[in-house]
């Protein structure tokens, strides 16, 4: 069982900068933040504030400049600084779950594929129980009828409840989610915020990226980021 | 199938064109080392074989007529395992109705069935003649329409026109081989001399050695040993041959010419690879997205890897699948066509295992090494710079170094626009866009330029090497400037010929020629080569010799000669002044070398000395057996017209005319011979151009692909479907410009490497290279050609699409 009162991502004083031909460009400053199990967290913010570099340190997508972020998974408690981009790579695969604004699906393979792609990577599951996996995730999004259908003949609502049942595919205890919703209508929108709160019923932990302060009322906690800053918090761990 | 290989199969499925043009880029390579790998294993197994099942001759020997008494001699003679004696004299055969006349050499064979050496092989028809019946060898048929059982016209040397029964057609690998201007053969019984009016005796020896019938040395010394003999049996003899039992006279020219092709072949795969590399970098490009996809759920370096390792060896195994087979038979094809040529028969068709293994070696091995940077750099991409879709930049230095250098270009262009405005010199917009984005992608340019600059060099240098091989074989015609030679079977005097020749008015310059044979002897007093030596008037301005030193031959030259650079051969360090041993008539002298001039090394060593000394030493002062005549007009139809004349007037004025020959003939079969080469070299020329032309479309196609977006956002702003096309074109024959004036100059040092390689082989002497500006003049109409047509197809593609669509690309 997880500790929820200790945190299951720790960023202590974490900086990140950009270099371009004006000079370097703080994107980050000086960053404290901690996730606790089981926490739908957002990270709110307007565009620029930072907050997608925020959620590049937590996935290792991006390194940060100086600082560290630490995870405590799995019983074990890892630096991200100290892994190596292939590393990261398996840890992310295996620990969390990352669904962006765009979906980012893989438009040669159909849905079920799709989704059986980070269990095929990980190798955390055979073949065929991969396929019963993807096709249970699927029926939880509502999609089981479209398996064999690919991204571009289904709707952008659809596509991104796929996002979602791939970042569930190995069963991770953390999404990542960056604007999930900024490119659906409202009522696609809320279908896809009744899956997430499904998953935080369920003990998973979300950190979720937005630019809109109407959604703050959904997450049990928020921040607020400001110029690479955090500024604000909101809610209970 | 997992997801991981469903995705590879879907990349290489779903794109059809990419695959396309990838997999072709993999076969024209692989096809071209195929077909002439095939080719030379195939040519270098068969040639020997077949060669040596005909038992051809070691030595062979012309000399005056003789009978059996000699030709047993000669069969006990130590050393000899075989001999055979024939009777080989020339006159001229038309199918009735033509007015044209082809001269052959006519063999009478004493015993087609005892017949053991130089074996004819049956082709159609009855496999040895009747009397008065004649078996014709397969290459009489490209001059004269003739099969088994057609009556022939034959013309005597007595102007006699004769009707004559084809009995058979058959090939002759052996006769022929030696002498590579040889006119084609025809073969009777002895017992039908009588019909040619020709007597019943030999004059000509082919002797196959006991032992060592692979060793020159061995075979020269026996030539040496029977030449002795026989002339101490008081023959002369004339010109000899000597041949390996197991390799083609020709074996090693053609040897090298097939190098030259593999070399070729070699660069089509390098070319290829460039191409690979440059498609294979774009996909990765455009596949950045996915693998950032893939980074991001889990996708390992080692496992992203793999996977567009896969991929390549899919496109690889795709392209062999192609170029297999059609490389099979094309070397196959090619061997057959030099066989047919050559004269030699092929074992059959089969796989060339060695070709095989190349191929499936190059066909792997290509796409993965050309596509092996690309898919590392590809797989070792941060999850990132993938997502961003920015493979080669990065947040750091490399990006502040690609955009520098994009800026300097930007201010250079700036500052040459604002330069040129000045002076009242306007570049339209769209020209500096097309010119900025020729330049965007420097990577992928440098190699299309790379790929298609070698393509137009070799394309060019090949015109610059026929135009040089051309220019020496009408350089050695400067040996044979008479428009007709006039050979008669006994000497005449000059006096009279010449009164009889003036009665044309066409013929302005009569002169008698005398010629010898003689062996040039090393310092140890064994033979080193047969010798011929010419020898005109030291005046005739019938030959304009290429002197390499010292000069050319005076009417007091006593023991003197000019001699062809052959002689390097066996005397490298000899100089004009200098002397070298001959042996004439049985005497062994010293001849002094007063100047070495260039000439065809296949054709042996010949020599020129004055007829002055050479017609008093041979008693044939003021009498020759061959005339050298010059007409007024110099072409080839002028002098087959007096050819024709000539011969028949003399006839009819009762001299026994041997041939005559129109000038010119000899020249024209050696540019023949020259032809097939340059054909070759212009089909490795093209399929060089093709992949030029490969990478050039690919290039393009991906330029405007990457593009996309862009292209969207001008038309948003007002640009027609014409100025994009306008824009893409332009920045297509920018780049086929400037890969046109990298070949002017890359063509340069190629054709002197090609002119030496191809000079050296067919000549056995390096030659002046000469420059024509018809491979540029072709190439720039190409270049200009391939790339309108490279970049329409994009261009029209990308102006076809709707700016919804294409703001909307992804």
């Amino acid at each position: 069982m997880t500790d929820p009162t200790s945190p299951l991502i720790e960023i202590n004083s974490v900086t990140k900068y950009y270099h371009t031909t004006a000079g370097a460009f703080p994107a980050l400053q000086g960053i404290d933040l901690a996730i606790y199990p089981g926490e739908f967290l957002g990270v709110v913010g307007k565009s620029g504030a930072g907050k997608s570099t925020l959620l590049n340190m937590i996935t290792g997508v991006d390194r940060f400049s100086s600082g560290e972020v630490q995870a405590h998974t799995n019983g074990k408690s890892i630096s991200l600084s100290q892994l190596s981009e292939n590393e990261l790579t398996l840890w992310r695969g295996r620990t969390m779950g990352v669904v962006y604004q765009s979906f980012q699906l893989l438009p040669m393979l159909n849905l079920i594929h799709n989704v059986m792609m980070p269990m095929d990577m990980s190798g955390l599951y055979q073949p065929v129980k991969s396929r019963q996996r993807a096709l249970e995730l699927l029926k939880m999004v509502e999609l089981a009828d479209h398996v064999d259908k690919y991204p571009s003949q289904i709707s952008g609502g659809q596509q991104q409840r796929v996002a979602i049942a791939r970042a569930l595919a190995n069963d991770p205890p953390l999404i990542v989610a960056d604007e999930p919703t900024g490119s659906l209508d409202s009522v696609t929108a809320d279908h896809v915020f009744e899956i997430f709160q499904h998953l935080v019923d369920e003990g998973r932990t979300i950190v979720m990226v937005t630019h809109d302060e109407g959604l703050l009322p959904l997450f049990s906690r928020y921040v607020t980021i400001t110029d690479g800053q955090l500024t604000g918090e909101g809610g209970q761990p | 199938m997992r997801p991981r290989w469903r995705k590879v199969l879907s990349d290489l499925i779903d794109n059809k064109a990419r695959t396309i043009l990838v997999v072709f880029s993999i076969a024209v390579g692989v096809f071209a080392i195929g077909v002439i790998a095939g080719a030379y294993v195939i040519i270098s197994q068969d040639m020997g074989v077949s060669y040596a099942a005909n038992n051809p001759s070691n030595i062979e020997i012309r000399l005056d007529d003789f009978d059996h008494d000699l030709l047993n001699t000669i069969r006990h003679f130590k050393g000899v395992k075989d001999a055979e004696a024939r009777r080989v004299f020339k006159l001229s055969l038309r199918s009735p109705g033509e007015t044209r006349w082809t001269s052959v050499d006519v063999v009478a064979v004493e015993d087609f069935q005892e017949n053991a050496i130089n074996l004819l092989k049956p082709i159609s028809g009855a496999a040895e003649p009747h009397k008065e019946q004649i078996l014709l060898e397969r290459d009489v048929l490209e001059d004269i329409h003739a099969s088994p059982g057609q009556i022939l016209e034959l013309q005597l040397l007595d102007g006699t026109i004769k009707e004559i029964q084809v009995a058979g057609i058959v090939q002759d690998a052996s006769t022929g081989a030696i002498d590579f201007l040889s006119p084609p053969l025809a073969y009777i019984t002895m017992d039908s001399l009588k019909f040619f009016d020709e007597p019943d005796l030999f004059n000509r020896l082919f002797v196959t050695v006991a032992s060592g019938q692979d060793d020159e040395e061995h075979i020269r010394s026996m030539l040496a040993d029977l030449k002795d003999k026989i002339e101490k049996n008081g023959f002369n003899v004339g010109r000899t041959f000597i041949s390996k039992t197991h390799q083609h006279p020709l074996e090693s020219t053609i040897n090298a010419v097939l190098g030259i092709l593999m070399a070729l072949g070699v660069l089509i795969v390098f070319l290829s690879s460039s191409l690979i590399a440059n498609t294979l970098s774009a996909l990765l490009n455009q596949h950045l997205r996915h693998i950032g996809v893939m980074k991001l759920i889990g996708g390992r370096d080692q496992i992203i890897f793999r996977m567009y390792l896969v991929l390549l060896l899919a496109f690889g195994l795709l392209a062999l699948l192609i170029a297999i087979p059609a490389g099979g038979q094309g070397a196959y094809a090619l061997a057959q066509y030099i066989a047919d040529k050559i004269g030699f028969s092929l074992l059959g068709y089969r796989i060339v295992p060695l070709s095989f293994v190349i191929q499936v070696a190059v066909g792997l091995l290509v796409p993965l090494v050309s596509g092996f940077i690309p898919v590392i750099s590809g797989s070792r991409v941060t999850v990132q710079k993938a997502l961003d879709g920015v493979r080669t930049q990065s947040s750091g230095g490399e990006d502040q170094e690609t955009l520098e250098g994009g800026y300097r270009f930007e201010h250079f262009q700036v500052k040459a626009t604002r330069a040129l405005a000045d002076r009242g010199i306007r570049i339209p917009r769209q020209l500096l866009i097309s010119l900025r984005n020729t330049f965007r992608q420097r990577g992928r340019l440098l190699l299309t330029l790379f790929t298609l600059t070698m393509g137009g060099a070799i394309f060019i240098s090949v015109f610059n090497v026929r135009i040089t091989l051309h220019d020496y074989v009408q350089k050695i015609g400067n040996y044979f400037l008479a428009d007709v030679t006039l050979d008669f079977e006994r000497p005449y005097r000059l006096e009279e010929i010449e009164q009889y020749a003036y009665q044309d008015p066409r013929v302005i310059h009569v002169e008698g020629w005398a010629y010898a044979t003689a062996e040039i002897l090393l310092p140890d007093g064994s033979t080193a080569e047969n010798i011929t030596l010419l020898a005109p008037p030291a005046e005739s301005d019938l030959v304009s010799p290429m002197l390499i030193e010292g000069r050319w031959l005076r009417p007091t030259d006593k023991k003197k000669l000019a001699i062809s650079e052959g002689v390097y051969d066996y005397y490298p360090d000899l100089r004009a002044g200098d002397s070298i041993p001959l042996k004439i008539d049985g005497k062994e002298e010293l001849w002094e070398v007063v100047g070495v001039f260039k000439f065809i090394g296949l054709e042996g060593v010949i020599g020129y000395a004055p007829y002055e000394y050479i017609s008093r030493e041979k008693n044939l002062a003021n009498r020759s057996y061959s005339y050298r005549i010059v007409i007024q007009d110099h072409d080839r139809a002028a002098q087959d017209a007096m050819a024709k004349d000539l011969d028949a007037y003399f006839r009819a004025q009762g001299f026994h005319v041997l041939e005559a020959t129109p000038g010119l003939s000899t020249l024209d079969s050696a540019a023949e011979s020259l032809d097939i080469l340059i054909t070759f070299l212009l089909i490795m020329a093209l399929l060089t151009a093709t992949v030029g032309s490969m990478g050039l479309a690919g290039t393009m196609s991906m330029n405007v692909l990457e593009r996309t977006r862009e292209i969207g956002i001008m038309r948003a702003i007002g640009a027609t479907d014409l100025e994009i096309l306008r824009m893409v074109i332009v920045e297509g024959l920018l780049i086929g410009l400037l890969s046109f004036v990298l070949s002017m100059i890359l063509a340069i040092p190629f054709t002197y490497l090609l002119s030496a390689i191809v000079s050296n082989a067919i000549f056995a002497t390096p030659i002046t290279v000469i420059f024509t500006p018809l491979g540029y003049l072709i190439w720039l109409g190409l270049v200009v050609v391939l790339s309108s047509l490279a970049s329409i197809l994009p261009a029209h593609n990308a102006a076809r699409l709707t700016i919804r669509e294409v703001l909307a690309y992804e």
